[in-house]
């Protein structure tokens, strides 16, 4: 069973409300951001919510993702709760990491999501583990990884997809290429036109889709899930999609044009289009959308709300969760810490 | 001088039937070393001819420029370039009026582009994927060589190139009146999204009508090449509709994509005459032209029609057979 079934009528809704979802949510956090509400960095994903929510729409919902340093759109795709990623953007202790991980480190390993991170390139060789471990257990599942169009140049991505590749393992890497890697545009980055082309060195197919088309997205990791499922091995994936804010919030954007932006915006955005497709086919009014927008808008207000009354870890909660088993090193610094009459910081 | 253009589409042959089927692709160095092929091809006639060359997004036309033999005079077209279908239409607009023949490089999709385009000018068209049905598998200096003689008039491109049909559907909806043309093919599908393009699941095509018809070939032409043959040159086509094979009138045997030969239920076909057109009832659905999915559909009532209007496909061949003779040179002393 796939987590949403794109081929149903209600399956295309709730696809809608999760592009939906992950735009409200990143607008929202953008803006507590700038309040100077949320510390740390916030890499929003708007503009590329098609490409999260047709991947993992395609997926079961036991199968892993990995993910990437922007990867609030695929932590909300995979269905985590908003009121507790929001807590941990805010560092507080309802958060997925116990508000120790922040906005770049949200992870659920119980729900498959194996971890945002900071790391670039770093996704797609934990989803080979993964899928290595499945192999070994023989277990039903599939892993795949969110790679950036910078993060694919990395050594480790190249590694990651080798392995995966001579041993048939399961797993699908899909790479955002959201047209920048930060600030460097991809043709400055990459000898080729298509990055999916690099899967021939691999001896895998590859191929490249429209990442603002949501159902594209969709079909093309059934496609490929159901290729790592039989056992034939990975596929790698290039949806081309846009960022529509800057690399972070804050970023100056010095090296694209507001013209260039507003023209994906007008002619691409992938909730607008999925939205009168829908419509055009008498599955959604444009009232169902608006109720669905303040519905969710509600959401995301009441888990800002949440997220700032929600108390924050006690400064010696540092020492706790990093490793499966106790490290007496850690123990020792946590002792003193305590000895030394560690207090708590401020709110921050 | 005459002038022969040069069409490359960086995007074409990388759908995702590499992936369910057992289309290959061709990657960009290898269209970077068949279009440095044509050029080379061009020497035939380097002293009459000249190569005006569609600039690309990956610089594929850039590299046949640069990399053309010294005898061969060879330019960039100077057009704005997207990285969109757009682009392959533009420089085949500026090449109805400046070229005498022109060497396309890319599938089914961008024969059609510039066969909007184009006019009479002959195309020489070299397939860089294996699930086209118009172009064809041929080296780019053979297509470049054979292009000069045509351009430089040692063969007649009248008795070396066919008038290809098309297929046209005008579909009537809610919302106002769309059409789309195809060069081969053209199909109904119960699908409901153009998703990645490629037709996936050949028993969701409901129906279609193809301006060629061959056993030969793969998709729909297959389909329809088993039920009657239908020469590309000929005006009129093949139109069908298609049903399950186990409660259908009759059943074929069909290359439907590369790699995969289905039996195919037919429930009706017939050949239909230039503008003669059949009629698809679509409720929601998608149509395909040229074995890929197009146009959404909903509550729509779909007219399709083989038309003529294609465009000129010189057959490569036929080129050589009559140009015996105007490769012989001079023994050197």
């Amino acid at each position: 069973m796939v987590t949403i079934d794109m081929e149903q009528p209600e399956g295309r809704k709730e696809g809608l409300r999760r592009m939906l979802t992950i735009r409200l949510f990143d607008e929202t956090a953008e803006k507590r951001f700038l309040d100077g509400d949320i510390p740390g960095f916030v890499h929003p994903y708007i503009g590329e919510e098609a490409v999260a929510v047709g991947a993992i729409g395609a997926l079961e919902p036991d199968d892993y993702i990995t993910s990437t340093h922007r990867g609030h759109g695929h932590c909300l795709a995979k269905g985590l709760d908003p009121e507790r990623m929001m807590a941990e953007l805010y560092g507080k202790r309802e958060g997925y990491c116990k508000g120790k991980g922040g906005s770049m480190h949200i992870a659920d390993v119980d729900a498959g999501m194996l971890g945002a991170n900071g790391i670039v390139g770093a996704g797609p060789p934990l989803a080979t583990g993964a899928a290595f471990s499945i192999q070994y257990d023989d277990r039903d599942q599939v892993a795949l990884a969110f790679c950036g169009d910078g993060g694919i140049a990395q050594g480790q991505v190249h590694e990651a997809i080798n392995m995966a590749a001579t041993w048939d393992l399961p797993v699908v890497y899909v790479v955002e290429n959201n047209q920048y890697g930060e600030g460097t545009p991809v043709e400055k980055q990459h000898n080729v036109e298509n990055l999916s082309d690099t899967a021939h060195a691999y001896d895998i197919p590859g191929f490249t889709i429209d990442g603002m088309d949501v159902t594209a997205v969709y079909e093309a990791v059934a496609e490929a899930r159901d290729r790592a499922d039989a056992g034939d091995g990975p596929t790698l994936i290039e949806a081309k999609t846009y960022r529509y804010r800057g690399h972070f919030v804050g970023d100056e954007e010095e090296y694209r044009t507001d013209e260039e932006v507003e023209g994906w915006q007008r002619e691409d955005d992938p909730i607008e289009t999925f939205k009168q497709r829908l419509v055009d086919r008498d599955e959604l009014t444009d009232e169902e959308f608006e109720q669905l927008r303040e519905e969710i808008a509600t959401a995301v207000d009441e888990a800002v709300e949440h997220a700032r009354e929600a108390p924050t870890p006690e400064p010696d909660e540092a020492y706790e969760d990093m490793f499966a088993q106790p490290a007496p090193e850690i123990q020792h610094f946590a002792a003193q810490f305590r000895a030394d009459g560690g207090e708590r910081g401020d709110d921050r | 001088m005459a002038t022969i253009g040069l069409v490359v589409n960086p995007a074409a042959g990388r759908d995702i039937r590499r992936l369910t089927g057992g289309a290959s692709v061709v990657d960009d160095y290898a269209k970077r070393r068949i279009a440095e092929c044509v050029a080379a091809g061009v020497e035939v006639a380097a002293a009459e001819c000249t190569l005006a060359v569609m600039p690309d997004s990956a610089g594929i036309g850039a590299h046949a420029v640069s990399e053309a033999p010294a005898a061969v005079t060879a330019d960039l077209l100077e057009i704005p370039i997207e990285g969109e279908p757009a682009d392959t239409r533009r420089a085949a607009a500026r090449f109805r009026d400046e070229a005498d023949v022109v060497v396309v490089l890319g599938g089914d999709g961008t024969n059609r582009d510039v066969a909007h385009e184009v006019g009479d000018v002959p195309l020489v068209s070299v397939s860089t994927g294996t699930n086209n049905v118009v172009p064809t598998a041929v080296d780019g200096t053979v297509a470049g060589a054979a292009a000069a003689l045509i351009a430089t008039g040692a063969v007649d491109p009248d008795a070396v190139s066919i008038d290809h049909g098309m297929v046209e559907a005008v579909a009537d909806t809610p919302t106002g009146e769309s059409r789309l043309q195809g060069l081969a093919t053209l199909g109904v599908l119960d699908v409901e999204f153009v998703g990645t393009r490629a037709i996936l699941d050949p028993s969701t095509v409901v129906g279609g009508v193809v301006s060629r018809a061959f056993s030969a070939e793969v998709g729909l032409s297959s389909v329809a090449g088993a039920l009657t043959t239908h020469r590309p040159e000929t005006p009129g086509g093949v139109g069908f509709r298609l049903g399950p094979p186990e409660a259908a009138a009759e059943t074929v045997r069909a290359i439907v994509a590369p790699g995969v030969i289905e039996r195919v239920g037919v429930e009706k076909w017939r050949p239909l005459a230039a503008d003669e057109s059949i009629r698809f009832e679509v409720d929601r659905g998608v149509l395909s032209v040229d074995g890929e999915r197009e146009l959404e559909l909903q509550n729509a009532v779909v007219d399709v029609a083989p038309i003529d209007d294609g465009p000129r496909i010189v057959d490569v061949d036929a080129v050589f057979v009559a140009a015996e003779g105007a490769l012989r040179t001079d023994r050197l002393e």
